[in-house]
C-alpha cells in the first residue's frame, strides 16, 4: 500500500524497494517467465479478437450497469439471495457488520477479493469483535505480516521461502523448514480448522451474470469453494463492474483471464453459485446468502466520457506483470490497494486524488500494459488524463506550466532552444555531451551524459539539403520532433540522403513544432493541444503522401493521441484524421513503400544489436521492417528483452531518475553482452538514453538511429 | 449430445496433461468405479486435518486407519455396488455427513455432468451440500466422464450451460485439475485447500 505524503517521500520508498535485492531478482525472474508462458498460453487462439470482444462486451455492460443490477436483484433475490447496492466503502462496510451481527457471527473465513481490500473490509470486521481469517495462501501469509498485498493475483510475490518459513515457524509454534510444499501443508493443516469453525464466509466475485442473478468465482486452490459452502452464511462482496447480462460474456473473459494472469488455459475452479444452496447446518437448510455491490464511484466513472473504459478491468494483474517500473520497485510502490497501471488508475477513482498524486506520475509511457490488457484498456492514455486533471485541480507544479506556457508558442520555443545552444557552451567543453551540467538542473542525472543542443538546427539547414529530394515517384512531408530538429540534425540528414537514393521526394514544413507529448505527459492539456493543432496545420496545405518520421514517440503520439486531443476543435477533425492516417515511421516506410530492398544496400557484415524503443514496437506495432533491414545491411544479433523500456520515457528520466537509471544499466548490460559494436535504434529519446549511458559505461556499443546505419551502408 | 465427438474427445486428453489429470479409459460407471476402489486402495490413508473426527461407519482393525469413500450422487444400486466393492477392501463407504468428515476423506466418486475439451473441464451441478463437500475436502477425486458428454470448447456447451443455471438453485463447479497454488515464491504446488489429485475415467459409454 503506497501512502507517502510527498514526492520526497515517495522517492525514498522508491529507493528502499530498489534496494531489497530478493525483490529485485525474484520480480526479474518473474518478468521473463511471465513473457514467455503468455506467449505460448495464446498460441492457441486468437488473442486480439478476444480481448477486442471481451472490451466490447464489458463497455455494453457498462453502459447499462443499473439496468444489469436491477436484473441481477430480480432474479437472484427469487433465488433466495438477499442483493445490496452500497454507495461507499463505509457502507458496504456497514452492511456486511449488520449482516453478521444479525447472524450472531464470530468467526469469517475470506476468500481472495480486491473489492474486500478496497474497503478494508477486515479492520472493518475485526472492530466489530470478529475474527477474521483470509484462507488463500498468499493473502493469508500478508494478513498474519500485517501487509497489504503486492500484486493482484500473487499477493505475497514479494516474500521469500525462507520468510514465509518463519512467519509459519511463529504461527504454529514450531521451527518449520523452508520447503516450500511442506509450507502449504502447514496452510492446508492450520485453516482447515478455520473452514470448520466459521460462522460466515465472505468472498468476491469475478462474475455477476444479471439474468441468472449467478456469481462466478474463480480460483486455483479451492479456498473459495469451502468459503462459499461451509458456514452457515456466505457474503459475496463485488464491484458494480463486474456486471454482466449473460454467462456468455463471462465464458469469454475466462478465456482470457486465467491466461493473462497466470499463464494458465482456465483456473483449476471456476464457480458458479446461482442462488442460496443447500447448508445442513441451518434450521431452513438454505444458506444465507448475500451479494454486495459497490459503488464507490463506479457510478460516476462509467459516465467519464475518457476514463470509464478503467472498469473494463477484470482484475488479471497482466498490466503489473509486463510493467518495467513495477518490476523494479513491487507493487507495493506501485499503488495504494490496487496494484500496476490499473492501480496508478483506480487509486485516484477510488481512493482520492491525494493518495493517487505521486503514483500517477510513476509512469514511463512504454505502454507495455496497453499491449497486454485483457480489457483493451488505452491504461497510458488514462493516466496521462489523471495528470492533467490533478494539474487543474491542485495547479501544476512550475516546471510543468513553463514548459507548457513555452511550448504553447513555437516561436518562443525555438527561439529558446537556439539561445541553449549559447547557454550551454561553458559545460560542454566543445563536445557532442553537457559535461557540467549545474546541480539544479542535473539532479541524479550522473548515469548518463547529456547531449548537446547541435550547432545548427535541422530546419536551418534545410534550405541547403532540400535540393536533393526536391523531385521524386512519392512526395513525403518529414516530421523531425525538437529531438532530431534541435539536438541530433544528423540523424535527419542522414534520412534524406536514404530518401534521394530511393527517389522520394521530401518536404520540411517549417511551421511544424514540437508533437506535444512532453507535455501531455507532464498533464498540461492546453498545451498538448496548442501543439497538435499547429502540427495537423502546417501539414495540412502540402499534398503529401506520407508524414514519415523518424522519432517514434512523435509518431505514435501523433497516429493515436491527436485526434483525442483534438475533440475540442471539431473544424480540424477531417484534417486529423487525414494527418493521422499518413503517418509512418521511417524503417517501415522505407522498407514497405520506398522499397528499400537489400539490394540497394552494402552488407559489410557489421555486427549490430537493436533496441525496439517502446513506440516503435507497441506504439505502432512495428516488428518486422527495422530487423529486415538490419539483417540487409549488417549481420543482426538477437537479444533478450529487445523490447523493454531503455528507461527514457521523456520527462520521466527526469522525474525518476533512480528508475531511469536502472532500466538502462538493465539494458546496456544485456546488448553489450550481445557482442555486437552498434547499436540501432528507432527514437532520438532512446538514443540519447542509450548514447548517454553507453558514455558513461565507456562506450562499448555505437549507438546510431537507424537512418544513420542505412545511410552508411548505401550502394 | 449423445454421440461422441472424437476430435473432441482426443483435444481433451491433450489437454488434461498439463494440468496434472490422471487419465483413464474404461467401459463404463461399473469400471469407474473398479477404478476409485484400486485408486483409493493404492493411496496412503488420508492425513487428517483436523484433530477430531467423526469415527468411520466401519470398525477398524485396531491399529489401521479405515480409508474412506464418499459417493453422494450415485444411484441407489451403483451406491450399493460401490459399497459392496469398497467394503470388500474395508473401506466406508458414504454418501451423506460429510460435515462430519471435515478432517478429510480418501476418496470422493462423482460422474461429470458434461465436459470442456479445449479446457480439460469437466462440469458439475451440485445440488447437495454433501456433493460439494465430497469433491473439497476428499485427497483424491475421482470423476467418472461420459466421452458423449465432451463439447469441445465453452462456446459450444453455453446453452447447456445456461439451461443448467436457469434451472433453479444450482451450485455449478468447472473442475480442470487439482487444488494448487504459486503464491510461494511462484513454485507451483498442488493440493492447497481442495484434492491433492484429480482422476478422470474416461467412459465409453
Ligand atoms: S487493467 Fe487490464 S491488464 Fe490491468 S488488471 Fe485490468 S484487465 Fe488486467
Amino acid at each position: 500500500m503506497q501512502t507517502a505524503a510527498n514526492m520526497k517521500t515517495y522517492h525514498s520508498e522508491l529507493q528502499e524497494a530498489l534496494a531489497d535485492q530478493f525483490l529485485r531478482d525474484t520480480l526479474d525472474r518473474f518478468a521473463v517467465a511471465y513473457r514467455a508462458n503468455r506467449a505460448a498460453i495464446f498460441a492457441d487462439v486468437d488473442e486480439k479478437g478476444l480481448i477486442a470482444e471481451i472490451a466490447e462486451a464489458k463497455e455494453a455492460a457498462i453502459g447499462r450497469m443499473d439496468e444489469l443490477y436491477e436484473q441481477f436483484k430480480a432474479e437472484a433475490s427469487k433465488r433466495g439471495v438477499i442483493v445490496h447496492r452500497a454507495r461507499t466503502a463505509a457502507e458496504a462496510n456497514e452492511l456486511v457488520r449488520r449482516i453478521a451481527r444479525e447472524n450472531k457471527v464470530k468467526t469469517i473465513v475470506k476468500a481472495k477479493s480486491m473489492t474486500a481490500e478496497e474497503i478494508l473490509i477486515n479492520h472493518a470486521l475485526e472492530a466489530e469483535g470478529c475474527e477474521v481469517a483470509e484462507t488463500d495462501l498468499g493473502e493469508w501469509i500478508i494478513q498474519l505480516r500485517h501487509e497489504g498485498p503486492s500484486h493482484m493475483v500473487l499477493p505475497a510475490i514479494h516474500l521469500s521461502r525462507d520468510q514465509v518459513a518463519d512467519l509459519f515457524s511463529q504461527v504454529t509454534d514450531e521451527r518449520q523448514t523452508n520447503d516450500i510444499s511442506k509450507l502449504v501443508k502447514v496452510a492446508r493443516r492450520e485453516l482447515r480448522a478455520k473452514f470448520a469453525e466459521a460462522d460466515m464466509g465472505i468472498s468476491g466475485a469475478n462474475f455477476a451474470i444479471a439474468d441468472t442473478g449467478t456469481i462466478g468465482i474463480c480460483s486455483n486452490e479451492g479456498n473459495g469453494r469451502l468459503v462459499a459452502t461451509l458456514p452457515r452464511a456466505h457474503v459475496a462482496v463485488c464491484g458494480l463492474d463486474k456486471l454482466v447480462p449473460s454467462l456468455g460474456e463471462a465464458l469469454r473473459i475466462i478465456r482470457v483471464l486465467p491466461r493473462n494472469a497466470t499463464g494458465q488455459v482456465i483456473t483449476s475452479y471456476v464457480s458458479w453459485i446461482t442462488g442460496a444452496g443447500e447448508c445442513t447446518v441451518n434450521p431452513d437448510q438454505k444458506k444465507i446468502m448475500h451479494v454486495i455491490f459497490l459503488d464507490n464511484g463506479r457510478t460516476e466513472l462509467a459516465k467519464d466520457r475518457l476514463c470509464g473504459e478503467a472498469l473494463r478491468c477484470v482484475r488479471c494483474g497482466a498490466c503489473a506483470n509486463v510493467c518495467p517500473v513495477y518490476r523494479l520497485v513491487g507493487g507495493h510502490k506501485m499503488g495504494h490497494i490496487y496494484i500496476g497501471a490499473i492501480g496508478l488508475i483506480l487509486t485516484y477513482f477510488y481512493h482520492g486524488h491525494d493518495k493517487a498524486r505521486n503514483l500517477v506520475q510513476n509512469c514511463i509511457n512504454c505502454e507495455a500494459c496497453k499491449n497486454v490488457c485483457a480489457a483493451g484498456i488505452k491504461l497510458p492514455a488514462i493516466i496521462h488524463e489523471i495528470r492533467a486533471r490533478l494539474n487543474e485541480e491542485e495547479g501544476a507544479p512550475i516546471a510543468s506550466s513553463l514548459l507548457a506556457r513555452v511550448l504553447s508558442n513555437r516561436k518562443l520555443f525555438h527561439t529558446l532552444l537556439r539561445f541553449g545552444k549559447w547557454a550551454q557552451q561553458p559545460v560542454t567543453v566543445g563536445t557532442p555531451f553537457v559535461r557540467h551540467l549545474p546541480e539544479i538542473f542535473a539532479a541524479g542525472q550522473g548515469f548518463r551524459a547529456l547531449p548537446a543542443i547541435a550547432a545548427v538546427p535541422f530546419r536551418d539547414e534545410w534550405a541547403a539539403l532540400k535540393t536533393s529530394v526536391a523531385s521524386g515517384r512519392i512526395k513525403i512531408g518529414l516530421f523531425a520532433g525538437c529531438a532530431q530538429d534541435f539536438v541530433y540534425p544528423e540523424q535527419l540528414r542522414a534520412a534524406v540522403k536514404v530518401f534521394a537514393a530511393k527517389n522520394i521526394a521530401a518536404d520540411f514544413p517549417m511551421e511544424q513544432t514540437c508533437c506535444g507529448l512532453p507535455v501531455r505527459m507532464m498533464g498540461e492539456r492546453r498545451a498538448a493541444e496548442a501543439a497538435a493543432a499547429q502540427n495537423v496545420q502546417a501539414f495540412a496545405r502540402e499534398g503529401f503522401d506520407y508524414v514519415v518520421t523518424l522519432c517514434a514517440s512523435c509518431a505514435a503520439h501523433m497516429k493515436h493521441n491527436y485526434e483525442e486531443i483534438l475533440a475540442g476543435r471539431p473544424e480540424l477533425k477531417a484534417e486529423v484524421r487525414r494527418f493521422a492516417g499518413r503517418i509512418i515511421d521511417f524503417s517501415s516506410f522505407m522498407r514497405n513503400v520506398a522499397e528499400l530492398k537489400d539490394e540497394d544496400l552494402n552488407n559489410s557484415g557489421e555486427k549490430v544489436c537493436y533496441h525496439a524503443s517502446c513506440h516503435v514496437c507497441r506504439g505502432l506495432g512495428v516488428v518486422e521492417e527495422p530487423r529486415a533491414l538490419m539483417r540487409a545491411a549488417g549481420q543482426y544479433l538477437p537479444t533478450d528483452e529487445e523490447d523493454v523500456c531503455c528507461g527514457f520515457g521523456g520527462t520521466y528520466s527526469v522525474k525518476f531518475p533512480e528508475i531511469s537509471s536502472r532500466l538502462l544499466d538493465k539494458k546496456l548490460s544485456r546488448l553489450e553482452d550481445s557482442g555486437a559494436s552498434t547499436l540501432l535504434t528507432e527514437c532520438p529519446g532512446c538514443v540519447m538514453q542509450l548514447r548517454g549511458g553507453e558514455e558513461k559505461r565507456g562506450r562499448r556499443l555505437k549507438v546510431e538511429h537507424m537512418s544513420e546505419f542505412l545511410a552508411r551502408r548505401l550502394k | 449430445m449423445n454421440k461422441i465427438d472424437q476430435a473432441a474427445v482426443a483435444l481433451f486428453k491433450a489437454k488434461a496433461a498439463p494440468v496434472s489429470i490422471f487419465l483413464t479409459e474404461v467401459k463404463g460407471l461399473t469400471e469407474a468405479m473398479d477404478y476409485a476402489v484400486e485408486v483409493c486402495e493404492k493411496k496412503e490413508p488420508f492425513r487428517p486435518l483436523l484433530a477430531s473426527s467423526a469415527a468411520p461407519d466401519v470398525p477398524a482393525a485396531p491399529g489401521v486407519p479405515v480409508k474412506i469413500m464418499a459417493a453422494p450422487e450415485l444411484s441407489e444400486p451403483d451406491f450399493l455396488k460401490l459399497t459392496q466393492k469398497g467394503g470388500a477392501k474395508g473401506f466406508s463407504v458414504i454418501r451423506d455427513g460429510l460435515r462430519r468428515h471435515l478432517a478429510g476423506i480418501d476418496v470422493g466418486f462423482t460422474e461429470a455432468d458434461l465436459a470442456l475439451a479445449d479446457t480439460a473441464t469437466s462440469v458439475l451441478a451440485c445440488q447437495r451440500e454433501d456433493t460439494r463437500l465430497a469433491t473439497m475436502i476428499c485427497e483424491i477425486h475421482v470423476m467418472a466422464l461420459a466421452k458423449s458428454k465432451i463439447a469441445p470448447d465453452s462456446a459450444r456447451a453455453e446453452n447447456f450451460l445456461n439451461e443448467l443455471m436457469k434451472s433453479g438453485v444450482m451450485y455449478t463447479a468447472f473442475i480442470s485439475g487439482c487444488s494448487r497454488t504459486s503464491d510461494i515464491e511462484r513454485v507451483l504446488t498442488l493440493g492447497v485447500h481442495g484434492p491433492l489429485e484429480l482422476h478422470v475415467a474416461l467412459m465409453e459409454e
